[in-house]
């Protein structure tokens, strides 16, 4: 149940988060010192080639840089709302059409490692947690803290070492294969799909080792917090299965504290998608972003920003609708 | 100092393998590995350190004073909400780009973005102490708003600066290695995250027998770097008691 009065709280509150993020995506290049157009502050990127008179102009004039403030700020608006996020300037496409083209990578990288590290992270720190203190526990506590203690980047590097070039279990780099000969039909397709999987399967696990950790630890202690709560007493006493008191009493009870987190880590899992996209080269948003910061693609920049920013906060305002859902201790109290 | 060779130069035969002149080996420039990785050291060490400093102040004050002023609580929290809510990654990017990745201003941008999460924190604590019964006896003995911020709030805040210090050097080691890796770092900078992001632009590089040179010297810095500090902090952890 929805309390009445907390709904257009929350939707108040992410409609104004989604505001200052569109406006801060139109103020910090405008803002921040160097222009994007001669280059003037990129020192270091000299991979990009330095953009000619006319095509500067031309750039200023197609972004409306030659007009005041209000009227690039209407522009933008209105640009923004039919979806045109500009030209790229290192490739000969509009960067909503790039943008697209990679999000699937992205995204099925992304979801598939958040609810693989969510499922076996909680499932694991349930486990710790039922009998705190013990060698189990102490076991996967000390392995997250190590993990947890290590970049994403570095995770991608130790597994690309070791089952891509040690044991060849993977391929090197690449979302799929480079000459693919899969045949076709319906069995065709289902040996693309593998083969995209098999693909991608050190990216994820990368990301699930560097994320599951949180979810573990928060699990674990929740777990171990309701342990000596009268009604897991009374579930015990009426001689219910180990297995249906983890699932039916102690899982529900410490969904909360998960779901949050679960909304916090996306934008955490997130960058790290980007990093590990660059060391296994998935064609996703990451490799975009990596080559547009070599050529000093900004519009690409700001619209992989502005993105991601607005994704990020659709999450967490359909997580906090899910809380309040799910919340019951809530409902009698505000209603 | 203690580096063999000047990293910038090229000191030997390009990808070469160790030997008695260059321990590590060297890199496609001819450049020495193992300089680098001293050099990539006090990178490393510097950021960390001067990024942990200003952001812990800043958050620090955010805190004290959203938790003790009333007019600027709310536009201060707001502030935290917003940068709290952005993904950091593709933030970073962008103005890394825009403003150049100089050493100072990869500094100045990842101190000025990392307070938020831990001024919420010095803003609870304040607020828990606000009502605490010696704050409310000092208020009743006639004690000036300044007195109760500087003899008895302030003084609750200051367990918990040296687990923010070292988490932020923990991120900043990470978040600067990371960049430098998706190549946001000066030419010529010496950095681990460049040494990788050298090493990993070339197609070729685990075709050449000279690649656990190249990657694994910078891989290990940055995890002994970064195991330091986790040893640090959960000695401070249960020397103090605080858990963090």
């Amino acid at each position: 149940m929805i309390v009445r009065g907390e709904l257009p709280r929350l939707t108040m509150r992410y409609l104004l988060l989604a505001v200052a993020v569109v406006l801060l995506n139109f103020f910090i290049p405008r803002l921040l010192p160097g222009n994007p157009l001669t280059g003037s502050a990129g020192d270091g990127l000299d991979v990009a080639a330095p953009l000619s008179a006319v095509a500067q102009e031309q750039l200023r004039a197609y972004y409306h840089l030659d007009e005041p403030m209000n009227g690039q700020l209407a522009s933008y608006l209105s640009d923004l709302v039919h979806g045109d996020l500009g030209w790229s300037i290192s490739r000969p496409a509009p960067v909503a059409a790039l943008l697209v083209a990679r999000l699937p990578w992205t995204l099925g990288l992304l979801l598939s490692a958040l609810l693989i590290s969510a499922v076996a992270g909680t499932a694991l720190g349930v486990l710790a947690g039922w009998f705190p203190g013990r060698g189990r526990d102490r076991l996967l506590i000390s392995v997250t803290a190590a993990l947890s203690a290590i970049p994403e980047f570095l995770i991608a590097i130790g597994l690309l070492l070791a089952f891509a070039i040690g044991l060849e279990w993977f391929p090197l780099l690449g979302g799929r294969s480079v000459f693919p000969d899969f045949g076709s039909g319906v069995a065709g397709s289902a040996r693309q799909i593998l083969d995209i999987g098999w693909h991608l399967t050190l990216p994820a696990t990368t990301l699930v080792l560097a994320s599951a950790a949180g979810f573990l630890l928060i699990a674990r202690d929740a777990t171990a917090a309701v342990q000596s709560e009268p009604w897991l007493v009374v579930a015990r006493a009426k001689g219910l299965p180990e297995r249906q008191i983890a699932l039916g009493h102690v899982l529900p009870n410490i969904a909360l504290p998960l779901l949050t987190f679960f909304a916090l880590r996306l934008g955490a899992v997130l960058g790290g998608a980007l990093v590990v996209e660059r060391v296994f080269g998935v064609p996703g948003l990451g490799l975009l972003a990596f080559e547009a910061i070599r050529a000093r693609d900004y519009p690409v920049l700001q619209a992989l920003f502005l993105l991601s920013s607005l994704g990020v906060l659709v999450v967490n305002f359909g997580t906090e609708l899910v809380y309040l859902r799910l919340d019951r201790r809530r409902g009698p109290r505000l209603g | 100092m203690l580096a063999p060779y000047d990293p910038r130069l090229p000191s030997g035969p390009p990808l070469a393998v160790p030997t008695a002149e260059h321990r590590l080996g060297t890199n496609d420039l001819g450049q020495d590995v193992l300089s680098h990785v001293i050099h990539g050291a006090r990178g490393a060490l510097i950021v960390a350190v001067v990024v942990a400093l200003i952001s812990t102040a800043l958050s620090w004050m955010v805190g004290l004073a959203a938790g003790f002023l009333r007019p600027v609580e709310a536009p201060l929290m707001a502030l935290c909400d917003l940068l709290l809510a952005l993904p950091s990654i593709p933030l970073y990017l962008l103005i890394a780009t825009l403003v150049g990745p100089s050493r100072r201003n990869l500094i100045l941008m990842l101190a000025l973005l990392s307070w938020p999460g831990f001024a919420r924190v010095v803003r609870s604590i304040v607020i828990q102490a606000r009502s605490a019964p010696h704050v409310e006896a000092a208020r009743c003995l006639g004690a000036t708003d300044a007195r109760i911020v500087y003899h008895h709030l302030l003084p609750s805040t200051l367990n918990v600066l040296p687990t923010k210090l070292i988490l932020t050097v923990r991120f900043a080691v990470f978040a600067e290695a990371t960049l430098a890796f998706l190549g946001l770092a000066q030419s010529g900078t010496v950095s681990w995250g460049t040494m990788l992001s050298q090493a990993f632009s070339d197609p070729l590089l685990f075709s050449r027998p000279v690649w656990p040179w190249l990657v694994l010297p910078p891989c290990l810095a940055i995890m002994a770097l970064i195991l330091a500090t986790t040893w640090l902090s959960s000695g401070l952890d249960s020397s103090q008691g605080v858990i963090g």
